[in-house]
């Protein structure tokens, strides 16, 4: 009774847009429920003509690179070593890891027979993309959690886990950009196999390729943008200088996109590319708007100081990735003459919630775990080089904990 | 995926000539009897034109297309039955994550539901549009045409080509498609001069003859290369790109922590003791 009271006036301190996202997430939860009371084929807009709908497009097919900034950030931070980006990394993982939770629980909603999941692990297809996905989604949540761990055992004082995840820090840095590279390009392959399906516009067999390199500059965009609203919303510290850093690394990774994309387009694609104008229209928004407005924005001087620009540059390639995952999953599988797939409300209800989820969990985990703390200043990032001796670091955590 | 070394000459296969076909539909209810589906009910002209039902579901694995078209000024009717191609490297058996389809060395591709997770790649997968799923359950499963292997297995004929009266020849692979590029040659102003199935994703146990060009007919234009091959060419890259993705990065970490380490121990050095002899010392 004491503990609901506790919770209960805990939440009337909130924000009313977070009990606003609190309420969404409930509705979310309870059209999850009635999927599994009633059925898919009631629940959704599903059929033998579309077989994925918005679950797969965007709780798996797009939330995914969504979720990259874990493994972009901790590769640009800790394997190219640039140190003073240490404190962007665990917010960074923070998304990553619900992110990653969430695309599990939408892929569960969605399963027909969810009970039966573990079945992948007990029966090998190593020529299923849809195998690779789930073994690397399963890994790399397990390593997103250990990852997540290291706030919390800051936070409790766990002192040993804290050492040996220190320890872990960079082979795990490494670890998450070898699933990630595999998962990433692997949702390409998924789309390999509707050669006759997928518009030329988007099939080619590169498709993995842009894929990767998508979800790389879509990670570093998210960190932008996350960081961004963070210190806009949530009165954290301005991290602009750092993320000048990032809007660097970006146009590099955007500029070999579009010449693979340009290339395959090209060279690589066999038929007609436009022969639908609807679809020539999404694409060509998801290229200029998506793509090439942000490029240009993230080549101009003017973005490394500037903190608005930063955002709307972070914002666009967002948009691009959103809209070039529904191209590839939904809107260029369409056949032409085909009726149209409209989510239904149960559907959007579900992502609503997953995406309030997100939003929600992320804001409660940065208020009761030391998520933005996590600065130079106050600890010290040195590893130790043995269990016993923590010289500089034992100090430099102390501080933290008094703090 | 197939299991091992099918010989494809040898997998059991329908030849349906649909220049023999009488639209009686006996296969329809042949399968619904022995694969024991339910009645589905139906209006008439729901669907695109004659046939019925509209489409094939959970509840119909096989069924008769209708195409009507005028031939000396007198409306005909051409048929085509829709049913698994039972594809010699079938899209739905490399994209399962738990392998619950496979293409059995008698020929049919058969589903084994026990393992089936619900993930519907095989339908998204599926050139033919085949598989269907359960959507009026709550968990549900894939249905599809079996091959009637139950039948095959023991030396019977599928239940369709058993009921068929004129237009389903049911054998060899290879002798099918002997037989098949015998009659086209025989009878060249009868036949349109093709065997769908014959090249059609990499090869099928499903062999079709036509009077009509094939895509009046609404045959799908399907690749000839296997499906499997093109998702295939990517994942065999998989461990390649997991252990070099692996080897660079820790290559970097180990080169830019050893400069950080060298700038610091240079620090360290101009400063004011000198760890060298220290450990002499000792």
């Amino acid at each position: 009774m004491t503990a609901a009271k506790l919770v209960i006036n805990e939440i009337k301190g909130y924000h009313r847009f977070i009990q606003l996202m609190i309420a969404l997430t409930g509705v979310g939860a309870l059209a999850a429920l009635a999927r599994f009371i009633f059925g898919l084929g009631v629940t959704t807009n599903l059929n033998d003509t579309y077989p994925w709908g918005l679950w797969i497009s965007f709780d798996v097919v797009t939330s995914v690179p969504l979720a990259a900034g874990a493994f972009t950030i901790g590769v640009v931070a800790h394997v190219f070593h640039i140190k003073k980006l240490e404190p962007l990394v665990r917010p960074a993982i923070i998304t990553g890891f619900l992110g990653y939770s969430l695309v599990c629980i939408g892929l569960l909603l969605d399963l027909g027979q969810p009970q039966r999941g573990i079945n992948v692990l007990l029966y090998w297809n190593v020529h299923s993309p849809m195998f690779e996905v789930s073994m690397c989604i399963m890994a790399y949540t397990t390593v997103l959690t250990l990852e997540f761990l290291h706030p919390v055992a800051e936070r409790f004082g766990w002192h040993l886990p804290l050492r040996l995840l220190r320890t872990l820090e960079i082979p795990f840095a490494i670890l998450a950009a070898m699933i990630s590279t595999l998962h990433q390009s692997t949702l390409g392959t998924f789309f390999l196999i509707a050669v006759d399906k997928l518009h030329n516009l988007w099939y080619n067999p590169l498709l993995p390729l842009q894929f990767w390199l998508s979800s790389i500059f879509t990670g570093l965009s998210i960190v932008i943008f996350e960081a961004s609203l963070v210190h806009k919303y949530m009165g954290q510290p301005d991290e602009s200088d750092l993320l000048a850093t990032l809007t660097k690394i970006i146009p590099w990774v955007m500029g070999v996109y579009i010449a693979v994309k340009a290339y395959a387009l090209a060279f690589l694609s066999h038929g007609p590319l436009f022969d639908r104008p609807v679809l020539l229209a999404l694409f060509l928004v998801e290229m200029v708007i998506g793509v090439f407005v942000p490029f240009c924005m993230y080549l101009t001087n003017r973005i490394r100081t500037d903190k608005k620009l930063q955002l709307r540059a972070a914002s666009f390639v967002l948009f691009g990735l959103v809209l070039n995952r529904f191209n590839v999953s939904m809107f260029g599988m369409e056949q032409a003459g085909q009726q149209i797939y409209v989510p239904s409300v149960i559907e959007s209800l579900v992502t609503m919630g997953i995406i309030s989820a997100h939003i929600l969990f992320f804001v409660l985990i940065a208020k009761y775990f030391p998520i933005f703390e996590h600065h130079p200043e106050a600890t010290d990032y040195t590893i130790p080089d043995h269990f016993r001796k923590l010289e500089k670091g034992s100090e430099g955590l102390k501080a933290a904990h008094e703090a | 995926m197939s299991g091992g070394h099918i010989d494809f000459n040898k997998t059991k296969s329908f030849l349906i000539d649909t220049t023999k076909c009488t639209g009686c539909r006996g296969c329809q209810v042949a399968c619904k009897q022995w694969n024991q589906l339910k009645a589905e009910k139906t209006v008439f002209f729901s669907g695109e034109g004659y046939q019925n039902p509209p489409a094939m579901s959970e509840y119909t694995f096989t069924r008769i297309k209708f195409r009507d078209y005028q031939k000396h000024g007198q409306n005909e009717f051409a048929f085509y039955k829709e049913m698994c191609m039972h594809c010699n490297e079938p899209a739905c058996a490399s994209v399962c994550p738990v392998g619950a389809f496979k293409k059995t060395a008698e020929g049919p591709v058969v589903y084994d539901e026990k393992r089936c997770i619900g993930c519907r790649f095989c339908m998204v997968a599926c050139p033919f549009g085949i598989p269907k799923y359960e959507w009026s359950k709550a968990f549900p499963l894939v249905r599809k045409c079996t091959g009637c292997y139950s039948r095959v297995k023991e030396g019977l004929q599928p239940a369709c080509a058993t009921a068929c009266p004129t237009a389903i020849t049911y054998g060899n692979r290879a002798d099918m498609l002997q037989e098949a590029e015998r009659r086209i040659k025989s009878r060249p102003d009868r036949y349109f001069q093709a065997i769908y199935g014959k090249e059609e994703a990499g090869g099928t146990s499903v062999l079709y003859l036509t009077h009509q060009p094939l895509d009046e007919l609404g045959f799908k234009q399907v690749t000839k290369r296997p499906l499997p091959s093109y998702t295939w060419q990517a994942l065999r890259l998989v461990p390649g790109i997991f252990l070099g993705v692996g080897g660079t990065l820790s290559a970097i970490t180990w080169f830019q922590h050893r400069k950080e380490r060298i700038r610091r121990e240079e620090e360290f050095k101009n400063s004011r003791v000198k760890p060298e002899q220290k450990e002499e010392d000792q």
